[in-house]
This record gives C-alpha cells, structure tokens and sequence, in this order.
C-alpha cells in the first residue's frame, strides 16, 4: 500500500480515489434506474394499463422498487462517494483498508441487485423502506458494519487531530442508521424469502416509523449535510459561515429529530400524547434544520456572482434551499389540523419528492460535476449542457410539487367536504380520484424533465470521462499524530474543541443521544397500558385469511389503501367509527399505510359479497366505474400455497398471536375447507370455474374479515361502546 | 474576507476554513420560540384543557346531530316519510334523478337495468324486505351486512335516498334481458 513511514516525524500516503470513482458511476447507474421506475410508475398513476397486465410491474411492485432505488441505490452510493472522497482529505489519511473498501462497493451493489430481483416479485415484508427480506437485511448490516470499521478505522488512523463538521454528521450517519436498520428489521423467517415482523399493529407502526422517519433523517439528511460541510466551501472557496451554529445545529437535530417518528401518525389509534409529541417536536426541528441551510447559504457571502457561471453552486444553492423549503414544510403537515388535510393525500408526495428530488438529487449532482476534474484528468464536457441540467430539473420538480400540493389539497378537501345537512358531499370515493387524475399527468411531464436533465448530465459526464485518464494519486506527507490525546483548547476556543479531537468520545455521545432520545420517544408508547386494551372480540386471522394477508402484503395494496379509519366526522360516515388499536393487534407487519390513491379498507369486510370482490379484482371498473385500480389477472390462475401454512401459523404463534395447537396443526385443512366454502358460494352466485385452490379466494378471504370482529362486537348485546 | 470583523478560526480542513460568527438573532429566536410553542401545544391538549382525539369527534359528531334533530328529514326516516315517498314516486325529475345515482351507486350489483347480479333483482315481484317505499328506503339506509349491501345512510342526502326509490319502483315489470331468478316473497 502507499504508506510507508519515512522518518518518525513524516508519513508518505496518498488517497484511494479509485474507491470514490466506483461508487461515483454507481450513483449515476442507480440514479436512472431510480428516475426511470419512477417515471413508469407515474405513467401507471396517470393510466392504470401501463403495466401491460404484467403482475411484476405492477404499481405496488414497482412502487417500493422505486423508492429503495432512489434512497439507497441512488442516495446511498452518491453519500458513499462523498464520503469516501472528503473523509480521506479531512483525516489526511488513506481510507482504513482498501480490502474492505472494495467489500463495501461490491457488497452494497449485491444488495441493490438483490432488491431488484425480488420486489418485482413480490417478496417484500410490507413495511415502507424497509420492504427487502430478511437475508438482504443480513446483508445490509454485515456491509454497514464494514463500512463501519473502514470508516472508523480511517478515524483512528487520521492525521488531523481534530475532526472536521462534515465528519461529525457522518458518525452520526453510520451509528444511528445501524441501529434503526436492526431495531425495526427484527422479522422472524417462515422461509427463505418470507418473514414476519416481530412487531405487530400500533407497536410495529411507532417502530416502523420511528426507522421510517430516521431514515429520512440519518441516510437522506445527514450524511448530505455533511457532503453539503465539504463540498460547498471547496466549491465557493469561501470559508464556512458559523463553526458556533455547525456545534449547535449538529446536536439539536440528532437529539431532537429521533422524536418526530409519530407524526407519521396522527389521528391513528396511536395514543394521543404520543402523536402530540411526534408534532411539537417536528415543530421544534424548523430551527436545528435550518442551522444547516443557513451554514450553506451565508457560505456563499461574496461568491454569489459564481453562482450564475458555476453550474456545481447553482445546485448546491438550489439543493439547499429545497432543504430548507421541505424543513418547513414537513413541520408544518405535523401539526395536527394541517396534517388531518394533508395525511393520505398527494401533498405527501410532493413533499418527499421536494426532499429527494430537491434536496439529495441536486446535492449529488453538484458533487458528481464538481468531482469529473478531480477524479478524472479532464474538465467539464460542456457547462452550457450541465446549466440545461439544472434549468430542466428545477422545473421538472417545480412542476411535480404544485401538481401533487395541488392534488392532494383538492382530494384532502373533497374526502371530508360536508353539505349543510352533515352529508359527505361526494360520497364516491372514486369521484375525488377522477377528479385529481389530470394531474397525475403534469406530475409525469414534471418527472420526465427532471429525468430528461438527468440524461443529459450523463450525456455530459460520459463526454468528459471518455478517453480520460483517472488522475494521479498525490503523495502526500504528514507527520503522524502523537498517540497521546490532547485534552484541552486554546484559550478562547469552544470547550466542544476538546470531544472534536477525541472522536470515540464523539461518537459515544452521538449514540448516546440518539439511545436515549429514541427509549423516551419509543419506551412508554411501547409500554404503556393503553396502547392495546385486550379485548376478546378481536380474533387472529384464519389460516387462509393470513395468507390472503399475506397476498396483499405482496402485491403492495398497502401503498394505495390504508387500513386505519381516523377519528373524523367525515372518515366516519364514509368508512364507519374511527379504528381501534385491538383491530391490529394481530398485524405483523400493520398495514395502516400512507398514501390513498383507494379507499381506506379496514372496515370493508361484509360491505360487498364475495362476488363483488371477484369480478373487482379481475376489473375494478366492472364494479367501479372510472376505478384507476389496475388488474389482478394473475390472482385467478395461480394457486394458493397450503403446504405452507401451518408454518406460518406456527411462526405468528412464537411471535405472540394466540392459535391453539390445533389450529396450527389443522391450518392446511382448515384453510381448504374455508376456500372450497368461498368456491361453493361463488359457484352458486354463478362462477363457473373452479377457483377454490386459486390465489383470488384466499385474497377475498381475507379482505372480508376485515372490520368482522368490530361489526361482531358492535353486534352483540352490550356490545356497542 | 468579506466582513474583516469575522473572527477566521485557525482550523483547517483540506483547505476548508471556519468563521466563527454568532448564532443569528432570529435564528435563535425562532429555536426558543418553536420550543415554547411545543410546549403550550403539548400542555393544552395533554395536560391542559385541550379536547383529546375522542372528544373533538364527539363535540364534531353532536354539532351535527343538534342540526340534524332540527331538520328531522335531513336524517331520513321522519315522521312523515311515507307521504312524502308517495308524491316523490309519481315525480318523473326524481326518477330521473334516481336513475342517474343508480348507474354510479347501484348498477355493480344490480345490473344496469335493475335485472340484479351481485345483488338481487330489483324488476319482479319478489322481494326480500318489502316493496313498500319506506321499506325500500330504509334498506338503502341501513344496508344489509351480511349480504354485502352497504348502507348508504351516512353517504347520501335524504332526498337522493327517495330519488333513489322512486326509480326502484319505476322498474317493477320492466323485466329486462338476462335478469336474475326470482328471491323472497311475492308482492302483488
């Protein structure tokens, strides 16, 4: 390797930017598989026939195929790049082993690849963002554990004694996503490619979106902002405004974000402080966020006539400010009476995209323009090209955001619009989606010019890397640290001086704050006595109904029909009462969802016969007219999995739902009579195929237990609450 | 430097610099300020005086009652319902305008002309709750559960719910093509 020591005062080294350049064209790689499903899915909003009537790119497919790509394909290796980059540079030292380096790429990639090639098929535990089954989960840790160890490896050998800003949001990166990863991916395996969360009902939903949330914070915000440290005043070459305002926005948003998880959550059966907690501390993260927006902004103090030549500053300025932009917008939807019009509509989605397309696609474009001349012996291809690039993507997005706010305000808006008298004003849920579809439309042409400028910086980046060479390592010399730590400042320096040149202690204080903020937020919710009020009424599922469950969880249902009735005039009277925590109770994963393109289902069991169901899944527009559900041919031919499921149940009973021995024994039988009973009444409704052994019956078995026990109970005198 | 008054920390990082300005004034304020709002918000509607979920749907749900019980008919159902079903029958706007509901609401299970399917023929003279209007309208009211018939009650207005049964009735006889067999009992 390229360290040798010289004398005892000088070290000869040089950086590994061979590393950087791999994961560099795997950002790019990602980055248009990312665009491009996005793009195909937003086709399939706009008209249901665009998947061809093919089950594997089907929208609730494709959908979490999409948003894996563009989190941790096409963010993840573009932060790895960065980081590898900067970090050397700011520890003055080779990273830790070029070994684990290579795993690290290769690994990572291995996992992409391995998303790829299942959630096309289904194979996915139904929890957003964290889909991918439990080998890759394995996977992923093992590969994040290395990049640990290479990155704090790095650390240990650096040549700086103190450690730069960028370098702390990276700690912060790496500890708290290791721990959000494992803590919500505990799945017990029924097979190979099939598990079940450990969680289930309102517990897995303050889980998963505790991780839901986190990750946004620690794999989308973070580690940017620590590219954001690096990048910006390299690229300025201005100094950076408020090392003060880097120490105190650091800290406030790594203790303070870990507790916003719940506003993901409002107006569910989540026990109301939790959720009032989950929205005054989103509130309280507008000023730790936009700590960084301003530490970027006012770097450029006296550079802003370079942001009108230099295409890498008109990013990063625009990057920011879209931070800035999503920072007030997301606290602002958890406030409890902006969230009850915003929650389950598009305006979710023009916000995520304000964050991912904003935020982390113009941060990395910038970092991938402003590396070409450094990883390579070249110059930028064409600024004019890279210039369109940012005109093109700032108005792809611009456009896709007023659509969806427009969209989602104007569904928000019709769902619980009441006339005079107290009636819903447009009863058919189907009348809110025809009337917003249009707009699925402008999104999609917003989505193809931010695509479309995509291409070109890949145009642009391949004209100016082909026949280059990759430029030379400089050896650098640096005399090694002293082993001993030197405790103490200046005078008139931070105290903070002192933990920045002793980066173990750093890094336990991160962990620290991130532990303890995470047991206050996590611990008493998953404690508390109110939380599920056992009440016999609620029963687990049969076992075919479990795997009918198990169908909807594959085919992604999830991501367009909740399954949680919020405690609303409107909600009521459209779905019935407001959902209870017991109705979940014995939901591993939960499956209350995020986003209605359908209606909320928690309650549909026993609204329609199971003829209804059969002829909707087959065409939803035989029973619902203009419907832009797609179909579910497949469902008919395909043939459900009984050998299976007295594993299953076996599984679900060691993760706590109460079968009884001989339920789990006779699960197969069971399952067969309770379908061959569907088939017969299907039959007798005038099916005439066989279908007892197919998919579609087990689907409709289940779909019709939901909100079954609720109507029991209510039923049953004294019953009624 | 553009402001030679800053305080250029000697730090640096792979030529990256550090100033050392003080926090902005507004930006502090603005942190002080939200943490005492989260607060307050926190303090009404948990400790405080603040309705909790439950309640504010209570308190939204009885407002519309109190309306409703000034406006019996709003509810459906009143007193009177049996003549005003009567004269609504005879009106052929409201059949009309029953016939249009009926082709978003109804046409999935019971055919698009009332033969029924999913559901139960609505053209003969057999029927499983009744014939009588108000019978009629109180099965689109309430639903039937087990059969899969929703309730329409919470979804639409009272007088959509008699527009509604003014084209049920006017169907009686039309016995259109491929109409399901007959179930319940016979009305004359």
């Amino acid at each position: 390797m390229a360290e040798k020591q010289v004398n005892s005062q000088l070290e000869q080294f040089s950086y590994d930017d061979g590393i950087v350049r791999k994961f560099f064209f795997a950002t790019v790689l990602w980055g248009a598989v990312a665009f491009l499903v996005g793009v195909i899915i937003a086709l399939q909003m706009a008209n249901w026939k665009f998947n061809f009537g093919l089950q594997w790119i089907t929208f609730g497919r494709l959908r979490p195929l999409h948003t894996n790509a563009a989190i941790f394909a096409f963010a993840g290796n573009a932060v790895f790049a960065g980081i590898y980059y900067s970090s050397q540079r700011l520890l003055k030292a080779r990273m830790f082993s070029d070994l684990l380096s290579c795993i690290h790429f290769w690994g990572w990639q291995l996992i992409i690849v391995s998303a790829a090639l299942t959630l096309p098929f289904g194979i996915t535990v139904g929890k957003e963002y964290a889909e991918l089954e439990w080998p890759i989960d394995i996977g992923i840790t093992v590969i994040w554990v290395v990049f640990a160890v290479n990155f704090f490896g790095t650390i240990f050998r650096r040549r700086e004694r103190h450690i730069y800003v960028a370098i702390w949001f990276y700690i912060a990166t790496i500890v708290t996503v290791a721990i959000l990863h494992i803590v919500n991916s505990i799945n017990l395996p029924v097979s190979i490619w099939k598990s079940y969360p450990i969680y289930a009902g309102v517990q897995d939903a303050l889980v998963q979106w505790w991780y839901g949330h986190n990750a946004v914070a620690f794999f989308l915000t973070t580690p940017f902002l620590g590219l954001m440290y690096y990048f910006m005043p390299k690229a300025a070459g201005k100094p950076v405004y408020s090392y003060r305002l880097s120490i105190v926005h650091f800290w406030a948003l790594v203790f303070l974000y870990i507790w916003a998880g719940p506003h993901h959550l409002l107006y569910t059966s989540l026990p109301d402080w939790a959720q009032t907690l989950g929205s005054v501390f989103s509130v309280v993260l507008i000023a730790p966020s936009w700590g960084g927006m301003i530490n970027g902004l006012l770097t450029l103090r006296g550079a802003w006539h370079r942001v009108r030549e230099e295409p890498v500053l008109k990013f990063f300025v625009a990057g920011v400010t879209f931070y800035g932009m999503s920072t007030f917008e997301g606290p602002m939807m958890s406030i409890k009476s902006v969230n009850l019009l915003a929650h389950y509509t598009d305006w979710i989605i023009a916000h995520v995209h304000g964050g991912a397309l904003g935020w982390n696609g113009f941060m990395t474009f910038g970092m991938l323009y402003w590396l070409v001349p450094k990883l390579w012996k070249t110059k930028l291809y064409s600024t004019a090209l890279a210039n369109a690039h940012f005109w093109l993507g700032l108005f792809g997005i611009v456009l896709y955001m007023l659509s969806m706010w427009a969209a989602g305000i104007t569904q928000g808006l019709m769902l619980r619009g009441l006339d005079p008298t107290g009636h819903l004003l447009y009863p058919d849920f189907v009348e809110t989606v025809t009337k917003i579809a249009p707009l699925f439309w402008i999104r999609l042409i917003g989505g193809l010019m931010f695509f479309t400028g995509f291409l070109l910086m890949i145009y642009n980046l391949i004209k100016s890397i082909s026949g280059a060479e990759a430029a030379e390592a400089v050896v650098h010399s640096e005399p090694r640290l002293s082993p001993a730590p030197a405790i103490g400042v200046k005078p008139g320096e931070s105290p903070h001086r002192i933990i920045e040149g002793l980066p173990a202690i750093f890094t336990v204080l991160t962990v620290v704050a991130v532990l303890v903020a995470s047991a206050m937020s996590l611990l008493p919710a998953l404690l508390s006595e109110d939380l599920v009020e056992a009440n016999p009424a609620f029963k687990p599922y049969s076992a075919l109904e479990l795997q009918g469950r198990d169908l909807y969880v594959r085919e992604g249902c999830y991501l367009c029909h909740s399954q949680m009735i919020r405690p609303t005039h409107a909600e009521t009277l459209r779905y019935g009462p407001a959902s209870l925590s017991q109705e979940s109770m014995y939901d591993h994963p939960f499956q209350w969802g995020s986003k209605r393109t359908g209606p909320d289902l928690a309650r549909v069991g026993g609204k329609y016969p199971d003829l209804w169901h059969f002829r909707h899944m087959m065409d939803p527009r035989e029973v619902v007219a203009n419907s832009i559900m797609p179909t579910y041919p497949w469902l008919y031919s395909q043939k459900t999995d009984f050998g299976v499921l007295q594993k299953k149940l076996s599984v679900m009973k060691s993760i706590g739902v109460p079968y009884t021995a001989e339920e789990i024994e006779k699960a197969e039988p069971n399952a067969r009579e309770q379908a061959k009973r569907i088939a017969e009444g299907l039959s007798a409704s005038g099916v005439n195929v066989d279908i007892a052994d197919k998919e579609i019956v087990a689907l409709i078995s289940y779909l019709q237990k939901l909100g079954r026990d609720y109507r029991n109970m209510t039923a049953a005198p004294g019953g009624a609450k | 430097m553009s402001d030679d008054k800053e305080k250029l920390l000697d730090h640096l990082y792979d030529g990256i610099q550090e100033l050392d300005n003080r926090l902005p004034a507004w930006w502090v304020g603005l942190f002080y300020l939200t943490i005492a709002w989260a607060v307050g918000y926190f303090y009404y509607y948990n400790i405080g005086s603040g309705p909790t979920l439950g309640q504010e749907l209570r308190e939204e749900q009885n407002q519309w009652a109190l309306i409703q019980a000034k406006n019996p008919t709003a509810a459906g159902g009143g007193a009177d319902e049996e003549a005003v079903l009567a004269a609504v029958i005879k009106d052929e706007s409201r059949i009309k305008h029953g016939k249009e509901m009926f082709a978003t609401k109804c046409l999935a299970c019971h055919g698009p002309l009332g033969g029924g399917g999913i559901g139960p023929n609505l053209t003969d003279n057999f029927w499983i709750h009744g014939s009588k209007p108000t019978q009629i309208a109180n099965i689109i009211r309430t639903g039937v559960n087990d059969k899969g018939m929703p309730p329409w009650g919470p979804l639409l207005k009272p007088e959509e719910v008699h527009s509604l049964v003014a084209f049920v009735k006017s169907l009686k006889g039309t016995n259109p093509p491929g109409a399901k067999a007959p179930q319940g009992n016979e009305e004359k």
